[in-house]
């Protein structure tokens, strides 16, 4: 039996630049699938807003900004929790800032716990200290 | 003497306008009863006159009685219709409305097919099944109701040929006529055979064993409207074809509706006054893939701009002219599976861009009106792959800025004009599937959460949310119109129903339509007082316009 080495390669070739060419998802229907697939999820972020008291400040906009442009906008919850689920792995958590905000209040600092560089897997704990205006 | 012809002509003009008067306060009302409850309330009466498109409709109230408004039905031949679950009409079926008022007694006698009555929400209440089972569901009903699945006696492997048939037609399909796309488009083997089994549960499967004419299931209904839901005047106006799919509405400074047809390449007026209907052909650009467009808006002059979905490009329609500029999308980016459903004209005065999107690459699109040229802009890049998006509803505020629904997903989207850089803010709720908004003056965009069954606002200033439950789960509500009163007025393709909401008090009322009713884009027009509903019926090749009486 011969095999056309030829053939196969262009048949590989041709496979390859559809599957280039495909669209991740035309259309954009699964069926109801639910999103659950986070493989290329990064890190999440998270951590305490607090004031200057050190009370927990529900309700905080918190915002974390990509150094290389875009952003990601959520609020601390009643006990001035926020968790960021986090950008793709292609995104340095070092190149991510976050800051938050009140009306009355102004930030103080952000206090970035210590976090192994380049681990994608360890959540980043951040967290946003405002001081009352 | 000259004064004595005066005279008379003044009482010959005021005779005349009493004459006027007198004839057009004539008026059709009556009582509505059946042998089980005696006097019905929430029970939808509809006159439509021999031959003529329009029909409407009024609700009897707590003590049975209903009023068409005065001098809406000229004298004529009206055939009745009626709709209260669980009853069909015993008589009578026609009624002749002459010069004089009418009273007429309406009896109901109780229907021998329930489930032909029942909503696609009525239809899920029912279902067994988990929250998680039935979602897949509310994808079925872009193309057609719930009756095709329920009636259907597929065991689950019979299904599975099926959906994957489905899968290749295109979104702008309807059951008059079904559209099948160019590019082949990937469907989950998994997703496939799930959705299948659980339908073979719902259905009338032979693998049921009980024959074909009863489901395993309890038929769970919503009640008749009552009170403040009873006092509303509903006019459907029957379009000349089968195939006119209406997606978007809204009505110009003439009262003249105009719409967006999802399956034909042109775009529709209707005068409301007379039912007439005209259409204005779009050119076919791309002949064999799907014709149709969804996202009708308006520009700040005044002019009408079209998504052409796969006939990829955005069409402008000069209210003037009444001719159409195209701009189709160039080069390389346009293939088979380029789909473009929405299109933000709204402040491309700015900086002469005009917004759009490609379903198919899940991407942001902008068109510069000078060159002609879109540029793609990707606002998902800096998330992790894999997980479904799909940009959807549109505004943009004065700068030009984008706001826009990511309705695969849980995020409101921002992409600023100048950098193009995007900010994600996901709702509050999970798994939301944001899809279609308005961003009204105040700077509050509000937007629905068709998969939460939630009316959403987000404050485009302080970048906050805040969301209200429909009142009927099952709803799923697919657009929503914040009017000049602050009031909310939201449908969607399942329940039948007008919302009206406040969300200031979180008082709502629900007006059932009298037909079948697969509501997209919402409009409503608050010159008149009270503010006047109007809408599409998708699959019924109708437009309908709902007026409240308070």
């Amino acid at each position: 039996m011969t095999v056309n080495r030829a053939g196969v390669f262009l048949a590989l070739v041709l496979i390859s630049a559809l599957a280039g060419l495909a669209p991740a998802q035309a259309g954009g229907v699964n069926f109801g699938d639910d999103n659950d697939n986070n493989s290329d999820q990064g890190p999440y972020f998270f951590g305490f807003v607090r004031d200057d008291s050190g009370s927990a400040v529900p309700d905080a906009k918190v915002t974390a900004t990509v150094k290389a442009g875009g952003a990601l906008v959520t609020r601390s919850n009643g006990m001035g929790v926020y968790k960021i689920p986090g950008f793709g792995k292609n995104v340095d958590p070092d190149s991510i800032d976050i800051s938050c905000a009140k009306d009355g209040y102004k930030q103080d600092n952000v206090v970035r716990r210590p976090h192994a560089a380049g681990d994608n897997t360890d959540p980043v704990e951040v967290g946003c200290n405002l001081k009352k205006e | 003497m000259t004064r004595a012809i005066c005279f008379a002509a003044v009482i010959a003009l005021a005779f005349s306008l009493i004459e006027a008067d007198a004839c057009c306060a004539q008026t059709l009302t009556g009582a509505v009863t059946s042998a089980e409850e005696g006097a019905m309330e929430g029970v939808l009466i509809s006159a439509q006159k021999s031959g003529s498109p329009i029909t409407v409709s009024v609700v009897s109230d707590e003590k049975g009685r209903f009023r068409f408004p005065d001098g809406r039905l000229a004298p004529g031949r009206y055939t009745l219709r009626i709709r209260a679950i669980g009853y069909d009409l015993a008589g009578p079926q026609a009624v002749d409305v002459g010069d004089a008022s009418a009273d007429i007694a309406i009896s109901l006698r109780r229907t021998s097919d329930l489930a032909a009555q029942l909503t696609n929400t009525e239809w899920l209440m029912s279902m067994p099944g988990t929250a998680d089972d039935k979602r897949p569901l509310i994808e079925c009903m872009s193309c057609h109701s719930f009756q095709r699945i329920v009636r259907s006696t597929y065991t689950a492997d019979e299904f599975v040929p099926v959906l994957e048939r489905m899968a290749q037609y295109a979104n702008n399909s309807i059951p008059a006529r079904v559209q099948s796309r160019v590019a082949r488009r990937e469907v989950s083997d998994t997703s496939v055979r799930k959705l299948a089994a659980y339908l073979a549960t719902i259905n009338l499967s032979r693998a049921h064993g009980r024959g074909d004419d009863a489901w395993n299931y309890e038929l769970q209904t919503l009640p008749r409207p009552k009170g403040r839901a009873t006092r509303v005047v509903v006019t459907e106006y029957a379009l000349p074809r089968p195939t006119i799919a209406p997606h978007d509405v809204r009505t110009d400074a003439a009262g003249h509706v105009w719409y967006s047809n999802f399956v034909e390449n042109d775009i529709g007026e209707l005068d409301p006054t007379t039912g007439a209907n005209r259409d204005y052909p779009i050119p076919v650009l791309k002949p064999g893939s799907p014709t149709g467009s969804l996202d009708l808006e308006a520009d700040a002059d005044g002019n009408l701009w079209l998504a052409m979905m796969f006939q990829a490009a955005l069409a402008r329609f000069d209210m003037k002219t009444k001719t159409f500029k195209i701009f189709p999308v160039d080069g390389d980016l346009n293939d088979d599976a380029m789909q473009l459903s929405m299109v933000m004209p709204r402040s491309a005065g700015v900086d002469g861009k005009v917004w759009t999107n490609d379903v198919a690459r899940q991407s942001i699109m902008r068109l510069d009106l000078a060159s002609g040229k879109y540029q793609r802009i990707d606002p998902f890049t800096l998330l992790p792959k894999g997980r479904l998006h799909a940009p959807y509803g549109m505004a943009a505020d004065a700068k030009n800025n984008l706001y826009f629904m990511d309705f695969a997903d849980q995020n409101i989207g921002r992409v600023d004009a100048a950098s193009g850089a995007a900010t994600i803010y996901p709702t509050p709720t999970a798994k939301s599937r944001p899809r279609r908004c308005m961003l009204d003056r105040q700077g509050r965009l509000w937007f629905t959460e068709f998969a939460a069954d939630k009316l959403a606002m987000f404050d485009i200033t302080a970048e906050k949310f805040k969301e209200w439950d429909v009142p009927t789960p099952y709803t799923f509500p697919y657009d929503v119109f914040s009017d000049k009163n602050g009031e909310l007025w939201s449908g969607g393709m399942a329940s039948d129903r007008v919302l009206r909401f406040d969300p200031k008090t979180g008082g709502s009322v629900e007006y059932l339509l009298p037909r079948p009713t697969n509501i997209r884009r919402v409009f409503v027009d608050t010159s008149t007082k009270p503010a006047t509903f109007w809408a599409g019926n998708n699959h019924g090749a109708e437009i309908v316009r709902l007026e409240p009486l308070d």
